[in-house]
């Protein structure tokens, strides 16, 4: 992926930059907003990431101007407070997804890997399938290897998530914000509890595993 | 007067008083020159009936009984004194006493000669009694002078009196609207100081210094009371900080010496933990300076409590406790829906962690008179009576609880969360176990439409 980063805190920048490097992508990095949004507009990028405090332009205002030049990349916004006013603020200015500053690495790659994904996917699927997991999105039922495995509304919303990322990792935050709705970190073992009621449903009768864990991160759909 | 610049205190008092006396010389203008005025047309007034009695006489009983009438009555000095002389058309007085020229005819000031005084000024109407004759009446414009000039003495003393008393309490009212307001200005700048403890001086007057200084009293006090939350916060912050620094800092010098990965993942727990602690007290100031209120929007809470008790009964159940939850139809809140979960979670997430395995879990949402309430209550060891009313405080934790995990702003945050929705959070004994609710108030926005009013119960 080709990523344009635009942060001004050059220990930040670098360590974004070398973390996604390492994980394969093409950075494009800027410590400057109107830069920012000069590249936005005439590079190619598949997604980018704005800090909220910078020079010359602060992180809303391009992504308001580049909005308005009709320009549609998926932006994550970088916040240094998780207060609700920024959060509501930079999701009316056009940002798709918010991270809040101090951010564990895996969860902002989880989401940046998120937003790329959903844009081809804009005519929505009405059949996820892994690895003989069929989940039919209009009967709202779930199949492994041809037998329903009968889920409650939130197992079935989790399962989802994680199919549609493709064997990429869905964050615990990411599942508490579109499964329950929920912005904030309820510190809670909710996530991990319905996790393991999902697991052992898909696995009745001694099935392999298909839900990885990644530790301290979230789960992924794997390989048997 | 440097004084007069600096201070308002005497400027309004000068200013005042200058008013008062501008008021009292317009006033007494007004009437010395309306008494002055009254006064000549008095005179005025005798002199035209005179002559016009004279003339009548004149003309009823010739000029003899005239000139008889004149000398009785420059005789008579019982009278105002009035002055009379008959001119011939060549201006030869005739008869009568009054040494003055031939007058024109009407009411005018004219000159005479006083046989006491010498020349004089007096008020004389020229009459024609004849052809050949003019009568000129006068009265000598004397007394009319003497009460001028008594009016403007009297006013002149009135008006000193009134300079005099005016400024001595002028200076004297400027003096103590001065030394009130130092006395608050004094007690500032002894807070400034550092005595903080200092309060402004109520007098007991209750008059409007009295309240300014009550009013700036209770400020300091409420100033006073967040500076020390503030101290206690900062003091418990660095006490709570230090317990995971000290563990992180024993586990990486374990670290350095055994090089293990599993060390490090520790460590990254342990630095979690911090921000963890980090975030929830700055969400806890977030929301108790109440600036999210402008996001409050009706809130379904009956959706939002049920999908909390489906969310939470597998995880009591996974750990062996009972949960039971039972919530009424078309509860509404008018508040942030996020901030109302995390209260709930909260709750939920105390009960069980506070309580052992095979205790039993109960949450109820209901409205009840003008609130909507969400109770929770277990079975669990509950709370010590005395200490019912400490566990809200941040960082508040039973000693019995030491070694559970948490940060002691659980329950801080839910009170937090319901004062901020208008409500409140009341904790109660169970004997066994502790009861939680959370008392918030109804909106007045109507509920949505539901299928049933059937009490919508489910159990784990």
């Amino acid at each position: 992926m080709r990523i344009l980063v635009a942060e001004d805190d050059k220990d930040t920048a670098e360590f974004i930059q070398k973390g996604l490097r390492e994980a394969g992508h093409n950075v494009l990095l800027t410590p400057d907003g109107l830069d920012a949004l000069h590249l936005l507009s005439t590079e190619q990028v598949d997604v980018a990431v704005l800090d909220r405090m910078m020079p010359r332009l602060d992180g809303l205002s391009v992504i308001r101007r580049a909005r308005a030049a009709g320009v549609e990349t998926p932006v994550l916004l970088l916040t240094a407070l998780g207060r609700i006013d920024d959060r509501v603020s930079g999701l009316e200015a056009g940002a798709d997804d918010y991270v809040v500053k101090p951010f564990a690495f895996s969860e902002l790659i989880a989401r940046l890997n998120a937003l790329c994904r959903r844009k081809p996917l804009q005519n929505d699927p009405t059949q996820l399938q892994h690895q003989g997991v069929v989940m039919d999105l209009l009967k709202r039922q779930v199949l492994r290897d041809g037998v329903v495995v009968n889920l409650q509304p939130r197992e079935f919303r989790i399962l989802e998530e994680l199919l549609r990322e493709e064997g990429k990792v869905v964050t615990r935050t990411m599942l508490l914000e579109r499964v329950w709705n929920y912005h904030f970190d309820p510190q809670t073992n909710i996530v991990d509890t319905h996790i393991s009621r999902l697991r052992s449903k898909l696995n009745e009768g001694g099935k392999p595993d298909l839900i990885e864990t990644i530790r301290g991160v979230g789960y992924r759909m794997a390989d048997a | 007067m440097r004084k007069w610049r600096s201070s308002s205190a005497y400027r309004i008092a000068f200013v005042a008083l200058g008013a008062v006396l501008l008021g009292l010389a317009v006033l007494g203008g007004l009437v010395f020159v309306a008494m002055h005025v009254a006064f000549t047309r008095q005179l005025d007034a005798t002199i035209t009936d005179e002559s016009r009695t004279l003339v009548d006489e004149f003309h009823g009983d010739g000029e003899a009984e005239l000139r008889q009438a004149i000398a009785d009555r420059e005789a008579s000095k019982s009278r105002q004194r009035l002055m009379y002389a008959v001119f011939a058309p060549d201006g030869r007085r005739l008869y009568g006493s009054l040494r003055a020229s031939r007058p024109e005819l009407g009411m005018h000031n004219i000159e005479f000669v006083d046989p006491d005084e010498g020349p004089d000024e007096a008020r004389g109407l020229g009459v024609d009694l004849s052809r050949n004759e003019r009568l000129l009446v006068a009265a000598d414009r004397e007394w009319i002078e003497r009460i001028d000039h008594t009016n403007l003495e009297l006013f002149a003393a009135a008006f000193l009196a009134a300079c005099l008393l005016g400024f001595a309490g002028a200076t004297g009212l400027a003096g103590y609207l001065e030394r009130r307001l130092r006395s608050i200005s004094d007690s500032a700048e002894a807070i400034i100081g550092g005595d903080t403890r200092k309060r402004m001086p109520v007098s007991g007057r209750r008059d409007e210094f009295d309240r300014l200084a009550s009013t700036l009293n209770r400020m300091l006090d409420r100033i006073e009371g967040l500076l020390e939350n503030l101290r206690q916060v900062s003091n418990d912050i660095a006490h709570d900080l230090r317990t995971p620094l000290a563990r992180l800092r024993n586990q990486l010098e374990r670290g350095s010496v055994e090089g293990a990965d599993a060390v490090i993942g520790d460590a990254i727990r342990q630095v979690d933990d911090v921000l963890e602690l980090f975030a929830a007290i700055l969400r806890l100031a977030e929301v108790e300076s109440g600036e999210t209120k402008r996001y409050f929007r009706p809130v379904d809470f009956t959706a939002l409590a049920t999908e909390l008790g489906e969310s939470y009964a597998p995880a009591f159940e996974d750990e062996g406790r009972h949960f039971l939850w039972s919530i009424k139809s078309g509860l509404i809140v008018n508040g942030d829906r996020e901030l109302l979960a995390q209260a709930i979670v909260n709750l939920l997430e105390n009960a069980q962690r506070h309580t052992p395995a095979e205790a039993l879990v109960r949450m109820m949402a209901y409205a009840a008179d003008q609130c909507v309430c969400l109770q929770v209550a277990d079975t669990g060891p509950g709370v010590p009576k005395a200490e019912l009313s400490r566990i809200t405080k941040r960082f508040a934790r039973l000693d019995s609880s030491r070694n559970t995990a948490g940060h002691g702003l659980g329950l801080s945050l839910v009170r937090a969360v319901a004062n901020l929705h208008g409500g409140r959070l009341i904790l109660k004994s169970a004997d066994p176990g502790l009861i939680a609710v959370i008392e918030l108030p109804r909106s007045s926005a109507s509920a949505p439409e539901r299928g049933s009013n059937d009490p919508k119960a489910a159990g784990a």
